[in-house]
């Protein structure tokens, strides 16, 4: 183990600690996204994503020591949004959003808890991207969506006006921190003793 | 999974499993792309067969035609609140089934070797490869426990109803966690006796190759992207 430590480069054990922890943070995610058809639940998906998204999170956060791990969880999220029909936009953001996240935890040097409550508060703002399509492109977004219905529509439009961008970005970021905090109780009150961490 | 071989070569599926994102669940294009849209829902299924998979194929042919019927039968007749709720069930079920099923269908015919051969084909990274590749084989693993969990949580009372439902974040997610992390440990430890802990260029013996089935589907997507594209500047 000591002759891998001090090479900074991912290796093996690494890349599958993404893998599985990417996999939990996405199913646990997913439970609560399943509800976004609720026009007031769809304000809420990134919100919710960054406050049960953070007790996975930082439980990962404790493996990560290495640049790049935080980054690579990041475009897989994006990616995966992708798939499930997000547009690429989401892409974009996850990319730019891992890399502060990389930033913030790096200048903590992988051990601050602190920077980790913070970098809880900024990774889910990947899901933020899902958003953007709805105000960028606000009339494509409804024309290929008229089967929703027009109540819809009008249900969603009156949800979002432009201004409400800023506070989504907030209230994720917000929640982020406080998904992190509760993630942090409970990393000391029930991963420690189980050995995980 | 057997010694069974696909019709397709992995990164043809991939390319479907896109092309239905875009396309159907995204729904690019708008009307004009209509007609595609009906064939690209009517693939899934065809694949399904294809590779002998007939509950999947029935179950999903059986919700398709539930919501068609809801959709041209019953809805003209409803109004209001209920008739929102049901245009919003029935774009969900039609918009989301073919990419669903679509993506079942790469899941359950797709190995992981198959898919690490495909992807090393295309010069993607190691180091998006290798999370994706436990992150798929893990999914399952991850549901099974939470599957578990819950119903040991039911037993106790912590569910909606019972009475506890403030614990339902701690009780559940918690264990859940803890399972899947100590699980994900070993899942760890046995790769890297596999030799994914070196940086040497792994070998795979799995063969794909693209087939007659695979062109096919391509020249059909490059037809599809066309149109597309002259909608688009039309």
């Amino acid at each position: 183990m000591s002759k891998t430590e001090n090479t900074s480069k991912l290796n093996g054990r690494d890349l599958i600690n993404i893998g599985i922890y990417s996999a939990i943070y996405f199913v646990i995610v997913m439970v609560f996204a399943m509800t976004g058809l609720i026009p007031i639940m769809l304000m809420l998906l990134s919100s919710m994503v960054a406050v049960f998204g953070g007790i996975p999170f930082m439980l990962f956060l404790t493996k990560v020591k290495k640049p790049g791990m935080i980054f690579i969880m990041s475009v897989i999220m994006g990616i995966l949004m992708f798939v499930t029909g997000m547009t690429w936009m989401p892409i974009v953001v996850s990319v730019i959003t891992g890399i502060i996240s990389e930033i913030i935890y790096k200048s903590g040097n992988y051990q601050s808890i602190s920077k980790a409550v913070l970098t809880c508060g900024v990774f889910p703002l990947w899901a933020f991207g899902n958003y953007l399509p709805l105000f960028l492109q606000r009339d494509q977004y409804f024309a290929d969506r008229t089967e929703y219905g027009q109540e819809y529509a009008d249900a969603v439009m009156k949800l979002t006006p432009n201004w409400m961008i800023i506070v989504l970005l907030v209230l994720t970021f917000v929640c982020g921190i406080v998904g992190g905090l509760i993630g942090k109780k409970l990393l000391k009150k029930h991963f420690e003793k189980a050995g995980i961490v | 999974m057997g010694t069974y071989k696909s019709l397709l070569d992995p990164r043809t599926k991939l390319l479907l499993v896109f092309v239905e994102a875009t396309f159907v669940l995204a729904t690019m294009g708008g009307e004009s792309m209509e007609l595609f849209r009906i064939i690209f829902t009517v693939v899934p299924f065809m694949l399904l067969i294809s590779s002998k998979r007939y509950k999947t194929c029935i179950i999903g042919l059986m919700v398709l035609f539930i919501t068609w019927a809801l959709e041209y039968i019953a809805y003209p007749h409803m109004s209001g609140m209920l008739s929102y709720l049901m245009l919003a069930v029935i774009t969900v079920v039609t918009r989301f089934l073919p990419a669903y099923l679509m993506g079942s269908y790469v899941i359950q015919t797709t190995t992981v070797s198959e898919f690490k051969a495909a992807m090393d084909k295309m010069h993607v990274t190691d180091k998006l490869t290798i999370p994706m590749c436990v992150m798929f084989r893990f999914f399952p693993t991850v549901r099974e426990e939470k599957d578990s969990i819950n119903a040991a949580m039911r037993m106790r009372g912590i569910a909606f109803g019972g009475g506890k439902v403030s614990k339902m974040l701690e009780y559940r997610i918690v264990p859940i966690i803890s399972c899947s992390a100590k699980i994900g440990e070993e899942l760890s430890a046995s790769a890297l006796t596999r030799g994914l802990g070196k940086t040497n260029r792994r070998t795979n013996i799995c063969k794909i190759g693209f087939g007659i089935w695979d062109y096919i589907v391509f020249i059909f997507v490059a037809v599809t992207v066309i149109y597309w594209i002259y909608g688009v500047f039309r």
